[in-house]
């Protein structure tokens, strides 16, 4: 709807400068998170940074592996211009994978230093929805419902609205437990089964979703999957939490 | 097993359920989102149609390469450009290049944006371009594709389905990327 946001003569890419404030409250958040459980917001704040960096730098070297031949002639494109050519996956893994040894490195404990990152991610996941929804590819499907929005003459589901209030109800969940929690990754685990349990529920309003040869959105078969595991997680570590106890 | 494990393992059975009955629910039907597309230019709907000129005076029209009926059609790389503006320049080789290399594959229409015939012309020279150069005289096409922002550039498959808007300038590996994938579809 709004690819570019224009002030005076200039126009900047919509998506570009949510992604930059997207990544500068994502990491305030992380720093915030860590001061509030007592953490290390140092510590915290460079891991979140190492692992943007790394995703960031593994989605396009892994987008430039895979179609190295268009690279090779011209070196300087590896580089400039960035506003396209990001493998998702890549920077998934390569992200994870960073995150993953930077905590062994510094011997950081997983469950709570989960419990400090997990805000940090939700709201970078609202971020990519609040860039879809004004600049992006996604829309919903058509409805009559008086909260559609209009797009060229038709109505449809504002799909990426709905995704950012489960981003927003995940973020309460972690808010109004951060204070008592019983366990070392209880935030992490109720706040990832909120996220994924809502979004399994939204993606049915998403008219461009990613879709397996059957019909199946792809993305609610994953959330559907990383809530159940969530969920028996909670479950184990509350079971654990009190034994010790006893 | 304790009783509060046990109501555990049956509570997470109960939304494994909920959970697949709602994805079977909300599975897609084959050939659904065909009866409601719309002319406009967003992901997943018909590209607006146009009849413009190129700079050879000769009509070009969208639906003189896109099927929105049947097989036989090639897809199209719209590619929104003005002589003025610093990213269209660096991004033009790459449109020639591929536009050759992807000739009977795919159409790739350069439309200019709010330019004289003859600036149109000279910059086709300049680059050596061979793909059609369209002179959309009162910038209808412009606005029906609402591009704001130079250079824009919008791929639509071969049933004229709107398939990505792209704003800013794309480099040859994007393109190619694009373009593959609207060839092997």
């Amino acid at each position: 709807m709004f690819p570019t946001i224009s002030i005076g003569p200039l126009a900047f890419p919509t998506a570009g400068l949510l992604t930059i404030l997207g990544v500068y409250v994502l990491l305030s958040v992380v720093e915030r998170a860590a001061l509030r459980l007592g953490q290390d917001a140092n510590r915290l704040y460079s891991l979140a940074v190492t692992t943007v960096v790394a995703g960031f730098v593994g989605a396009r070297l892994t987008f430039v592996l895979l179609y190295w031949p268009a690279y090779r002639t011209d070196l300087l494109s590896i580089v400039w211009p960035l506003n396209s050519g990001f493998n998702v996956w890549g920077g998934l893994f390569v992200a994870l994978a960073a995150g993953f040894f930077y905590g062994r490195f510094h011997q950081l404990a997983p469950w709570p230093t989960l419990d400090a990152l997990v805000p940090g991610v939700i709201v970078g996941l609202i971020i990519v929805s609040l860039i879809d929804f004004l600049a992006g590819p996604g829309f919903g499907k058509l409805t009559s419902a008086p909260w559609g929005i209009t797009q060229f003459s038709v109505r449809r589901h504002p799909v990426q609205i709905y995704e950012i209030l489960v981003g927003l109800l995940a973020l309460f969940s972690w808010w109004q437990f951060h204070r008592d929690r019983l366990f070392a990754g209880q935030l992490f685990l109720l706040a990832t089964a909120l996220y994924s349990g809502g979004r399994l529920f939204v993606d049915a309003f998403r008219e461009n979703a990613w879709i397996a040869a059957n019909g199946i959105h792809i993305l609610q078969v994953i959330c559907l999957i990383l809530m159940l595991a969530s969920l028996y997680g909670l479950g184990q570590l509350a079971e654990k939490t009190a034994v010790n106890r006893a | 097993m304790s009783r509060s494990r046990l109501e555990r393992i049956i509570l997470l059975l109960f939304l494994a359920v909920l959970g697949a009955a709602w994805i079977y629910y909300s599975r897609e039907p084959a050939q659904s989102t065909q009866s409601f597309l719309v002319e406009a230019p967003i992901v997943g709907q018909l590209a607006p149609d146009f009849t413009v000129s190129d700079v050879n005076g000769n009509s070009v029209a969208l639906l003189d390469y896109v099927v929105r009926e049947g097989e036989g059609g090639r897809p199209v790389v719209l590619n929104f450009w003005a002589s003025w503006c610093g990213p269209c320049r660096i991004e033009t080789p790459h449109f020639q290049e591929l536009s050759l290399r992807y000739r009977d594959q795919v159409a790739i229409l350069g439309v200019n944006q709010g330019e004289s015939l003859a600036t149109i012309t000279d910059f086709g020279v300049s680059f050596g371009l061979t793909y059609p150069l369209l002179y959309d005289a009162d910038n209808n096409v412009n606005d029906a594709y609402n591009v704001v922002n130079l250079p824009t550039t919008i791929f639509i498959d071969r049933q004229g389905v709107v398939r990505e808007v792209y704003v800013g300038a794309i480099s040859q590996a994007v393109l190619m990327e694009r373009i593959n994938r609207l060839v092997e579809e």
